[in-house]
């Protein structure tokens, strides 16, 4: 066992968090919080330049030839500076699925345009109810002339406003089991009959509700196999609960670096208050949630680079970790004390963020449900 | 990045696995539940264990070892717990530290003999007005030519009514200007005249002991490092051991067994349905405990000290908590019949839930309070100030 990093994913720490604080301040998140985009277009540019998109993709579509968990990292460090925009969810929801289970047409077709940052996917998969099962996805894909017609409304949907693709999730068959009769659909996002809108959310990030009105897809564009979609869905779902909790450990980690600072410093009673007990046991359970999500979410990102199952781990750290931000913006704020509910303050930004990425593929209970049946027990 | 056990590693762990598997019998077992100390078929099974050079693993050969790395001592512990072969063994322990801070003779004198198990030793450090204070103690250590004679009290020394040495922390000298520098350490002859075991029994049933001296002589070649230099002694052997542990088996024995116990005798009731999730909360945590302290254990075999001095310490801290979680969730799935002793009729998993749940406090009391971890996790891992 070797928790180290290599020298080269030492290195691509390094210059990923140089750029990054250099190059994305809290002023431009703020500034993107209220952007109609909600990114960037000048930094996504420039990280396309820096292969950061094409990290995790083979040499022959323009990708780095590097791992997930080269991408782990990558997004930690995204996560400890809030990064804006539409990166997690073009590699982890459109790149990755498509390189996987995508047909050599539709690899040359897309994964070039991911990689060099021409093109922006997004997953449509949740509906009305918001929950991450089979059962929840109604919107309909009916066969007609040479290929299907889309019906329906997809919520929760990130960054579909400015997406140029979605991967829409869809039924092509209720009969059966829930499970079965669902299929992966890439749909040109700009086709006639899709209507978006921004939605107004807690992380102030783009969410849209999508709605398809008799939306034409070629047949070609069925990703995968036709009807059996769901158990694809189920990995796309596992390992972006594993990157989302990347993410998350490097915002908690910022947020326990901050308040541990603060108490250093902010005097009361004529000493500093990191002198106090109550506030140092804070600041122990802070750490302790922090490795513990570091602990598990590269465990599962090594599972999932190395090509062990990682479908009980991916449970395992996304639950740890949705508990474990909460847990930890709830002490860091409480060791801060008022200055820290203030909206100019750093803290609410990670405060809010803590909660959007909690609900992102599953919240604790649905993956606390995961592990319960994964020990035996029957859970609905 | 590797989260995988080497193959050296993996091959112990089979050996050892295999070799409980088959030595590791009721009789045994039956005395590590009854919580009073290695018994003869406990001693047995040590010795058997000792001659296969499985007790200190990570002892250089000519002490005893295998000369493996920190992992070995994981896998040890995993193994032995898992099975309820006796533990804790306070003598490798004590090795440890006596590897860093003692002089060759007594390595050569001691550390063979703790690695045939045909030495065991006693931590002698508590005392009544010093346990998180240790600095504190009064025991008195008064030189006398090539002695020193010993004169105090003891307390919460679990392993004395069974062992052959203490390992005693006295004072020697009571005018230095700071307390901790005034101490010295003594391997006490358990057998010397002058010394007095009394029992004393938690509410588990676990048996500890008072220790009183009463001019107990001990030669100045049982002295560990200097006189009046104890303090260093004790953080090597507090900290000496390097690593966190980490492998969780026998946890997770715990939580499968309660599983199936649910499965069968209450799956489909309407207020049991809080069981699954709450089950599933133990095994998450167990898991991310046990990931902690295999990389902590890791780091420690690679020399290499992990920011905030790595998971070791918030493991161990977890660790407490959640044993505390999952004996607490065990007695509330047992409802009433959680309150039956193993020898009443009607008591349900032979009763050894309700002795764990007895036993839950001192595992966030012993060896280091968690409140005295925090405070070294804050002050030393997350540099908060001490005043």
């Amino acid at each position: 066992m070797d928790p180290r990093l290599s020298e080269e994913q030492e290195i691509l720490r390094k210059s990923a968090r140089d750029f990054l604080t250099e190059k994305c301040p809290k002023s431009l998140v703020r500034e993107m919080e209220k952007d109609e985009k909600g990114y960037s277009p000048g930094l996504w540019k420039e990280i396309a330049e820096l292969g950061w998109m094409g990290l995790a993709f083979p040499e022959e579509y323009g990708g780095g030839g590097m791992s997930f968990l080269d991408l782990a990292i990558l997004l930690e460090e995204m996560g400890r500076v809030l990064f804006p925009g539409p990166f997690f969810l073009t590699v982890t929801l459109g790149g990755l699925p498509i390189l996987d289970i995508g047909s050599d047409e539709q690899k040359q077709k897309y994964l070039p345009d991911i990689i060099s940052g021409k093109a922006i996917f997004t997953m449509t998969l949740t509906e009305a109810d918001g929950k991450y099962d089979a059962a929840s996805v109604k919107v309909k894909a009916t066969a007609a002339d040479n290929g299907y017609v889309i019906n329906g409304t997809k919520l929760f949907i990130p960054d579909a406003n400015v997406a140029d693709y979605f991967l829409c999730v869809a039924r092509t068959d209720d009969k059966g089991k829930a499970e079965d009769g669902i299929t992966i659909f890439i749909v040109d996002a700009g086709s006639p009959g899709i209507s978006k809108t921004v939605l107004k959310t807690i992380a102030r990030d783009k969410q849209c509700e999508v709605i398809f009105d008799q939306v034409q897809v070629p047949r070609e564009n069925i990703l995968g196999k036709l009807n059996r979609g769901w158990s694809e869905v189920q990995k796309i779902i596992e390992r972006a609960a594993i990157a989302k909790s990347c993410e998350m450990l490097g915002g908690m980690e910022v947020v326990l670096d901050m308040t541990v600072a603060y108490v250093k410093e902010r005097i009361q009673f004529d000493v500093p208050v990191g002198v106090f007990q109550a506030i140092q046991h804070h600041c122990v359970y802070m750490l302790l949630e922090v490795e513990g999500s570091r602990a598990a979410a590269y465990e599962a990102a090594w599972r999932v680079s190395t090509g062990h199952p990682y479908s009980s781990e991916a449970a395992i750290t996304k639950a740890w970790v949705s508990d474990a931000y909460q847990r930890v913006v709830a002490l860091g704020t409480q060791a801060h004390g008022g200055v820290s509910i203030i909206e100019d303050h750093d803290m609410p930004l990670y405060f809010r963020r803590a909660k959007a990425a909690e609900l992102a593929f599953g919240d604790a209970r649905f993956h606390r449900k995961t592990v319960a049946r994964n020990l035996g027990f029957k859970v609905a | 990045m590797d989260f995988e056990l080497t193959p050296e590693e993996k091959a112990f762990q089979k050996e050892i696995h295999e070799f409980l598997d088959k030595e590791c019998n009721e009789n045994v077992v039956a005395e590590t539940l009854s919580m009073e100390g290695e018994g003869p078929y406990s001693k047995e099974l040590l010795r058997k264990m000792g001659i296969r050079k499985m007790l200190a693993p990570r002892w250089p050969v000519e002490y005893g070892g295998r000369g493996m790395g920190a992992m070995s001592e994981a896998i040890k512990v995993d193994e032995i717990t898992s099975h309820y072969a006796p533990f804790p063994l306070d003598g490798v322990e004590i090795g440890n530290a006596l590897l860093i801070v003692g002089n060759e003779e007594q390595k050569k004198r001691f550390l063979p003999g703790i690695a045939r198990a045909e030495i065991e030793f006693a931590l002698g450090y508590t005392e009544p007005n010093a346990g998180s204070d240790i600095a504190s103690i009064q025991l008195r250590a008064v030189e006398d030519g090539d002695e020193f004679i010993l004169n105090g009290q003891k307390i919460y020394n679990t392993e004395a009514h069974f062992s052959d040495y203490h390992w005693l922390l006295s004072r020697t000298d009571p005018t230095a200007e700071k307390k901790h520098r005034g101490l010295s350490l003594f391997m006490v002859d358990l057998t010397s005249p002058g010394i007095t075991i009394r029992p004393l029994v938690t509410m588990a049933g676990l048996r500890t002991n008072e220790v009183f001296y009463e001019d107990v002589r001990v030669p100045r070649a049982n002295l560990v490092g200097e006189k009046n230099g104890g303090w260093a002694v004790i953080m090597s052997a507090l900290y000496g051991g390097g690593g966190g542990g980490g492998l969780a088996t026998g946890t997770k024995k715990v939580i499968d067994t309660l599983v199936k116990y649910v499965l069968e005798e209450k799956q489909d009731a309407d207020e049991n349905r809080w069981i699954p999730e709450a089950m599933a909360d133990i095994y998450i945590r167990t898991h991310v405990q046990e990931l902690m302290g295999l990389q902590a254990t890791a780091f420690a075999d690679l020399n290499v000290t992990p920011p905030y001095g790595g998971g070791a310490a918030v493991s161990r801290l977890l660790s407490g908590d959640t044993r505390r979680l999952l004996y607490n969730t065990a007695m509330q799935i047992l409802g009433p019949y959680g309150q039956l002793a193993k020898d009443s009729k009607w008591a349900p998993l032979k009763g050894e839930i309700l002795r764990e749940f007895l036993d839950t406090p001192r595992w966030t009391i012993v060896h280091g309070s968690q409140e005295i971890q925090k405070l070294l996790i804050a002050t030393r891992g997350l540099g908060l100030p001490r005043k």
